[in-house]
C-alpha cells in the first residue's frame, strides 16, 4: 500500500484496468476453486440427463406413429417411424373415455385438495392444541405410520373392511341399511378414493404446519393471554396468521400435483365397473398406450399432462412470490 | 429470572377457566378417537390373518382373532414366491437406499455452495425434471432401449436420484457454517474429504430423513416391477402383492400340494391378510426409530423462505 501512495495517486482509468482485471481473476479462480465440486456434479447431471431429458426428447414419438420394431432398437425407431403431426391428439380428442378421464382427473384432484387440504391444516390444530408432550409423539406415531404403507396395501386393508362382507358392510346391514359395493359402485369410488388419501396422507401433511406452528414466537401467545384472548381466539389470531406464508407454499407444492389424481391409488383400487368415475388420465395412459401398444397416444396425452402441471406450479409460484414473497425456487 | 419464569408459568396454567380446560379433554378424545379408527384397518386385517376359517366366513371378526390360529402365517412362510421376492424387495431397498444416498449427498454438496462456478445453471437443470417430464411411455421406450427390462437395474438404477430429496438436503447443507470446512479446508482436505468427514457426520437427521423417504419409495414401489418385470424371480414383494390383491390370485391354486392339504381348513382372506401383514413388518420395524430424525430433517429441509 505504501508502495503505491509513495509513487503517484491512481488515475481513473488505472483504478478502471485494476477493477476488471482483479474482477477477471475472481471469475476464473472461482471456477478454478469449483472445479472438483464441478466433478462432484457430473454423476447427478449424467442422471438426470438419461433418465430424465432423455424422455423427454421422446416426446417426439406423440407426433409420429411409432412403431418400436421399426429400427435396429427403440430409439432407432423414433427416428425410421413417420411423422403424423398432431393426428394422435385428434383421434384422442374424440374418444369420450379419454375425455371423461381428463374431466374425471381434474374432479378426484379438486375433491381431494378442497377436503384432505383444510383437513390437514385443522388437524395439525388440534394436534398443536394438546399440552402434554407424551400424548402428542403418540398422536403424530400413529398419524405419520398410514404415509409409509404402500398403496397396495392401503388398498388391501380398505377392501377388507369397506368389502361386501367386510364390517363397514356388516355395521350398515345390522342398522338395517343394504350391502353396499363401494369398489364397483360409480356413485361411491370418488368418496372412497378420498377416503382413503385422507387416511393415508392427512396425518404426514400436518408434519410441516406444526413444524411452522413450533417457530412461532411464545412472547405473541404470552401477550395474547394478557389480552385475555381465550385458547380459540390465540389459534384465531396468532396460530392461523404464524403458518400462513406455509400454507400457502404447500397449497402451491399441491397444485403442481393436480394433474396426478393419484395413479397408483387408483390402479390399485378400481376395476372396469369404475372407469367412469375413477378413470384419470394417468390409469388411462397405463391401459391405452402401454397396455394396448399404443405408444404414440399414450405419449402425447402424457405431454398434455405435463405441459398443464407446469403451467400450474409456474402460475401457484407466481401467485406466491407477489402475495407472500416466498417461492419453491 | 428462573422464578419469575417460573411464576409466570403457573399463573398461565391457573389462568385456565373451566371453559378452556374442557376444550382441552374435548380436543384430546377427539384426537384419541381418529388415531384409534387409523389404526383399525390394520387391526381388523391382523385379527382377520390369526382367525379360522369359519369364524372370517360367519363374519365373526372385529378386534380379536377368534378361533386363534397361525397357520396361514405359516402357510405364506413356505411360499417360495413370498420369499423370493422378499429377498429382491430387500436387496433392492437396501442397495438402492444406499446408492441413492451417495447421488444425492454427492449432487447436493456442490449445489450448497453459494459460489459455485454456474450454480444457476446447474440448479436449473435439476429443478426443471421437476417441472417437466416425458412421461410413462417414453420412459417405458428408454427402458427396452438400455435393455434394462426383467434386470434388477430396472428397480435401482432409475431412481437413484430424487431431485426433491436431492434439494431437501442441499437446504440441509446451507445451514452448516462456512467456517467449520474452511477450517477442514485449510488443514489440506479436499472437497470429497471435506464432505465426507465433516459435513456429513453433521448432516445425520438430513441424512435419517431422506434416507427413510428413499428406503420407502424402494419398498412400497409396485409400478416399476409391474411395468418391467415379467419374470416371477425378480418380482419385487408389492409388485407380488399388486397381484395378489387386484387379480385376487390364490396363492394356493398354483402351488397346492399335498403337504399343504391344511390349507383346506385356512381362509384365502386370511392367507392373504398375513401375507400383507409380513410385507408391512420391516417398515414398521424401521419407522419408530427413525420418527424423531425426520420431524427434525423436515423442519429445517422443508419451512424455509
Amino acid at each position: 500500500m505504501s508502495e503505491l501512495t509513495g509513487r503517484k495517486t491512481l488515475s481513473d482509468q488505472d483504478l478502471r484496468r485494476i477493477a476488471r482485471l482483479s474482477q477477471k481473476r475472481s471469475s476464473r479462480s472461482r471456477l478454478h476453486r469449483s472445479l472438483p465440486l464441478l466433478a462432484l456434479l457430473i454423476p447427478g447431471l449424467v442422471f438426470v440427463a438419461i433418465f430424465h431429458y432423455l424422455p423427454m426428447f421422446g416426446l417426439v414419438i406423440g407426433f409420429e406413429k411409432y412403431d418400436i420394431f421399426l429400427g435396429a432398437n427403440p430409439i432407432d425407431a423414433i427416428f425410421k417411424s413417420p411423422w403424423v403431426g398432431l393426428k394422435n391428439w385428434t383421434d384422442l380428442w374424440i374418444k369420450s373415455k379419454f375425455r371423461q378421464a381428463i374431466i374425471n382427473t381434474f374432479i378426484i384432484s379438486a375433491l381431494k385438495v378442497g377436503i384432505c387440504f383444510p383437513l390437514g391444516i385443522i388437524l395439525a390444530l388440534m394436534i398443536n392444541e394438546v399440552r402434554s408432550n407424551i400424548a402428542k409423539k403418540t398422536l403424530q406415531t400413529v398419524m405419520y405410520l398410514p404415509h409409509f404403507i404402500s398403496w397396495v396395501v392401503v388398498g388391501a386393508l380398505f377392501m377388507n373392511i369397506m368389502g361386501t362382507t367386510g364390517i363397514v358392510n356388516q355395521v350398515i346391514v345390522a342398522l338395517g341399511g343394504e350391502t353396499q359395493k363401494f369398489f364397483m359402485d360409480n356413485r361411491w369410488f370418488r368418496f372412497l378414493l378420498v377416503l382413503t388419501s385422507e387416511w393415508k396422507e392427512t396425518g404426514w401433511n400436518t408434519i410441516v404446519y406444526l413444524a411452522a406452528m413450533a417457530g412461532i414466537d411464545p412472547e405473541l401467545y404470552e401477550a395474547a393471554t394478557i389480552d385475555r384472548a381465550n385458547r380459540f381466539q390465540q389459534i384465531l389470531h396468532v396460530t392461523l396468521p404464524g403458518i400462513a406464508s406455509t400454507v400457502v407454499m404447500m397449497l402451491i407444492l399441491r397444485l403442481g400435483g393436480i394433474m396426478d389424481a393419484g395413479f397408483s391409488q387408483i390402479l390399485v383400487m378400481y376395476n372396469s365397473t369404475v372407469y367412469k368415475s375413477g378413470d384419470i388420465i394417468g390409469t388411462y395412459i397405463y391401459r391405452e398406450g402401454i397396455g394396448k401398444f399404443n405408444w404414440s397416444q399414450g405419449t402425447i396425452v402424457g405431454m398434455f399432462n405435463s405441459l398443464i402441471n407446469m403451467l400450474l406450479l409456474l402460475g401457484g409460484n407466481w401467485l406466491s412470490r407477489r402475495l407472500t414473497d416466498r417461492s419453491i425456487w | 429470572m428462573a422464578q419469575a419464569v417460573k411464576t409466570k408459568k403457573t399463573s398461565i396454567t391457573y389462568g385456565l377457566s373451566t371453559g378452556e380446560k374442557a376444550f382441552g379433554i374435548v380436543n384430546f378424545v377427539i384426537l384419541a378417537i381418529l388415531g384409534l379408527l387409523m389404526l383399525f384397518p390394520f387391526v381388523n386385517l391382523i385379527a382377520k390373518s390369526l382367525s379360522s376359517n369359519t369364524a372370517i366366513t360367519t363374519g365373526q371378526v372385529t378386534f380379536w382373532p377368534v378361533d386363534f390360529q397361525t397357520g396361514t402365517y405359516r402357510f405364506v412362510l413356505k411360499q417360495g414366491q413370498f420369499w423370493n421376492s422378499f429377498r429382491i424387495s430387500i436387496v433392492v431397498t437396501l442397495c438402492g437406499t444406499f446408492g441413492a444416498l451417495i447421488m444425492s449427498c454427492i449432487t447436493a454438496y456442490p449445489l450448497s455452495k453459494k459460489w459455485l462456478w454456474g450454480r444457476k445453471f446447474f440448479a436449473l437443470i435439476f429443478v426443471f425434471t421437476m417441472l417437466f417430464s416425458g412421461g410413462m411411455v417414453p420412459s417405458y421406450i428408454l427402458m427396452r432401449a438400455l435393455n434394462f427390462v426383467n434386470t434388477i437395474w430396472v428397480l435401482i438404477i432409475p431412481a437413484l436420484l430424487g431431485v426433491y430429496n436431492m434439494i431437501l438436503l442441499k437446504n440441509f447443507f446451507e445451514e452448516i457454517p462456512e467456517a467449520v470446512e474452511e477450517s477442514a479446508q485449510l488443514d489440506g482436505a479436499g472437497s470429497l474429504r471435506t464432505l465426507f468427514s465433516i459435513v456429513l457426520p453433521m448432516s445425520l437427521p438430513a441424512l435419517a430423513t431422506i434416507g427413510l423417504f428413499y428406503a420407502v419409495g424402494f419398498w412400497d414401489n409396485y409400478m416399476t416391477g409391474l411395468l418391467y418385470i415379467t419374470t416371477p424371480s425378480l418380482r419385487p414383494l408389492q409388485t407380488y402383492l399388486y397381484q395378489l390383491v387386484t387379480e385376487a390370485t390364490n396363492i394356493s391354486a398354483e402351488t397346492m400340494t399335498a403337504e399343504d392339504m391344511e390349507l383346506a381348513s385356512l381362509n384365502t382372506e386370511a392367507i392373504r391378510a398375513a401375507t400383507i401383514m409380513l410385507a408391512c413388518v420391516p417398515i414398521m420395524c424401521v419407522y419408530p426409530f427413525l420418527q424423531k430424525y425426520f420431524v427434525k430433517g423436515m423442519r429445517v429441509g422443508s419451512v424455509k423462505g
